[in-house]
């Protein structure tokens, strides 16, 4: 069974064809490495799914079932999250707070609902223990490193029991030993069941943590294999169109 | 109760310590109600400006704000003769009224916070002037309004009550800053906008609030000084009272840059300030020297805090040094 399936997905503006007929299918717990050059559709792909806009043809299938996605919502709803680049994550905030930002848990106290802080920190304690991240929810983010705070913003996804975490170049302004932090969390995530669809440029990322890699040339698909079947050389040139299909 | 706070608390003890020195009078119970009570005033609207600066914005009507509402408060009560309690209603509304325009035209049609209260002080101060032609707004001549004056000018044990109305005030908004979903995403609204709508927040909500709250805030003082003063006059009543309460929200931890502060020390902002004014008066400084004596120690205080944040930020990464180096 596969947990998102994309079929015959096209998206145009105007006389630019951004999308051209993209079908992939993505299993749970399947990490998936999106690869293309600047303009290759990379970011259009991921907005069609985070449901940014609708694709101008083709069918969305969440387990199965076909889905109409109108706004971020709607996605997010069906169980598609999106860890952003600047990772829309306030500073001033401690990593607890940041977790629950615009879904803080209450309770009464006598008529006024109060932030229920304990809540807070027990359960994103539970979820960074559940991602092997060492960040504590005390801990206020503008001190952290940006390992942890891929584990803040990752953690947020756990929390709404996201199907498929969307991530858009996770690893791209962090130091080496970060990035493997994040490449765990990566793994933490797959392990879980939940589906990743890693955007990035960084070709060593990619086939660290990818079951499969897809790249995008002009908006058309033109690879769609196993990690294991295929060498950086391969993607490189697939990229750059030196090579035609794979 | 931040590091911060009680930084300032510390502060204000010692300077306080250094006026009793010099003159005992300071701690006499006269003294200390006068005091309480300008405390009270200055304290209402300070919290108010707070909350606007936590976001990243201003409130710089405020002053006129307390001027034109004082004004009509006035002539409400003692020209024609509006039942006060109604009269305060009207007054409260009036005051959000004016926190929705400056929230809805920062957030919707997008201008700078400072420049739509910019415009405000001058739009309020000019109708409060040409309301009453310039001419004083008083009272009538033996007029009284027993309950109306317990509420506001009158004293429990010695504790005038514009000072135990700002307490209430500030435990209220203590509540709501630092333990309820609107004061996280206050917080958050302030430091990352971006972050704050990516994660679901109504962020032009939250910031007409803050605004809202400020000019009701703003409201309530205007009572309170109208009846302090029994009379106003238009074009001075309240000048520079923003800056009183931008001056008590700085002291009292709040970053320009929003996202931080705390109620606590706002509060204890707006005491330091007096306790300010009170040195000046205490200690036979010439008054008119007495913005110079404010700015001078607001000035000190920020740099030392900024010092010693930076003192501590170099221990701590001496420390952590220290510690990689040893075997």
């Amino acid at each position: 069974m596969n947990v998102l399936e994309l079929k015959n997905i096209s998206k145009r503006y105007g006389a630019i064809q951004a999308l051209d007929n993209v079908s992939l299918a993505i299993a749970p717990g399947e990490v998936v490495g999106l690869m293309g050059d600047n303009g290759a559709g990379k970011s259009t792909l991921v907005k069609v799914i985070a449901g940014n806009f609708a694709p101008t043809s083709g069918d969305i299938l969440i387990s199965e079932q076909k889905v109409e996605f109108h706004k971020p919502l709607d996605a997010q709803k069906a169980g598609i999250e999106v860890v952003y680049q600047d990772l829309a994550i306030c500073n001033n905030l401690s990593a607890a707070s940041n977790v629950f930002l615009g879904r803080e848990p209450t309770r009464k106290i006598g008529p006024i609902k109060v932030v229920d802080y304990a809540f807070m920190r027990s359960k994103s304690a539970e979820l960074f223990a559940r991602l092997k991240s060492e960040t504590r929810p005390r801990d206020l983010v503008h001190k952290m490193s940006g390992g942890q705070r891929q584990a803040v913003a990752i953690a947020r996804t756990l929390l709404s029991d996201a199907k498929i975490v969307l991530m858009d170049e996770p690893t791209a302004a962090i130091s080496v030993r970060q990035v493997a932090e994040v490449l765990n969390l990566i793994r933490q995530l797959s392990d879980h069941g939940i589906a990743v669809v890693l955007i990035s440029h960084r070709m060593p990322d990619v086939f660290e943590v990818a079951d499969k890699v897809v790249v995008l040339r002009r908006g058309e698909l033109v690879a769609d294999k196993k990690a294991s079947q295929s060498s950086p050389e391969e993607i490189t040139g697939l990229i750059t169109g030196a090579i035609e299909h794979a | 109760m931040q590091k911060k706070d009680i930084g300032l608390g510390i502060l204000i003890i010692v300077v306080g310590a250094i006026v009793y020195m010099h003159n005992p009078l300071f701690l006499s119970p006269i003294n200390l109600g006068n005091t309480a009570n300008l405390i009270g005033l200055f304290g209402l609207f300070a919290i108010g400006q707070g909350f606007v600066i936590m976001t990243g914005g201003i409130d710089l009507s405020v002053g006129s704000v307390i001027a034109l509402l004082g004004v009509l408060f006035v002539d409400m009560v003692g020209k024609f003769g509006v039942p006060w309690p109604l009269a305060v209603a009207i007054i409260i509304g009036l005051g959000v009224l004016i926190g929705l325009a400056h929230g809805i035209l920062i957030t919707r049609f997008r201008l700078q916070p400072f420049v739509v209260t910019l415009c405000g002080l001058l739009i309020y101060r000019g109708i409060a002037r040409g309301y009453t032609a310039e001419s004083t707004a008083g009272f009538p001549f033996g007029s009284s309004y027993p309950q109306l004056e317990w509420l506001t000018i009158g004293r429990s044990f010695g504790v005038p009550h514009s000072f135990l109305a700002m307490l209430i005030v500030a435990a209220v908004m203590w509540v709501v800053l630092h333990h309820t979903v609107f004061g996280r995403h206050l917080c958050a609204v302030g430091k990352n906008e971006e972050a704050a709508r990516f994660s679901g927040i109504n962020t032009r909500f939250v910031t007409v609030m803050a605004y809202v709250i400020c000019a009701v805030l703003a409201s309530i003082a205007a009572i309170y000084f109208a009846m302090f003063t029994k009379s106003v006059q238009p074009s001075s009543h309240g000048n520079f009272y923003e800056l009183y309460a931008i001056a008590a929200a700085v002291l009292g931890g709040c970053s320009l840059r929003g996202g931080e502060g705390s109620v606590i020390g706002i509060v204890l902002g707006a005491v330091l300030l007096q306790e300010l004014q009170n040195l000046v008066n205490l200690l036979g400084i010439p008054s008119s020297l007495n913005f110079a004596v404010m700015g001078a120690v607001i000035l000190l205080g920020v740099l030392a805090d900024q010092q010693f944040a930076a003192y501590r930020t170099r221990k701590s990464t001496e420390r952590a040094l220290g510690l990689l180096q040893k075997p």
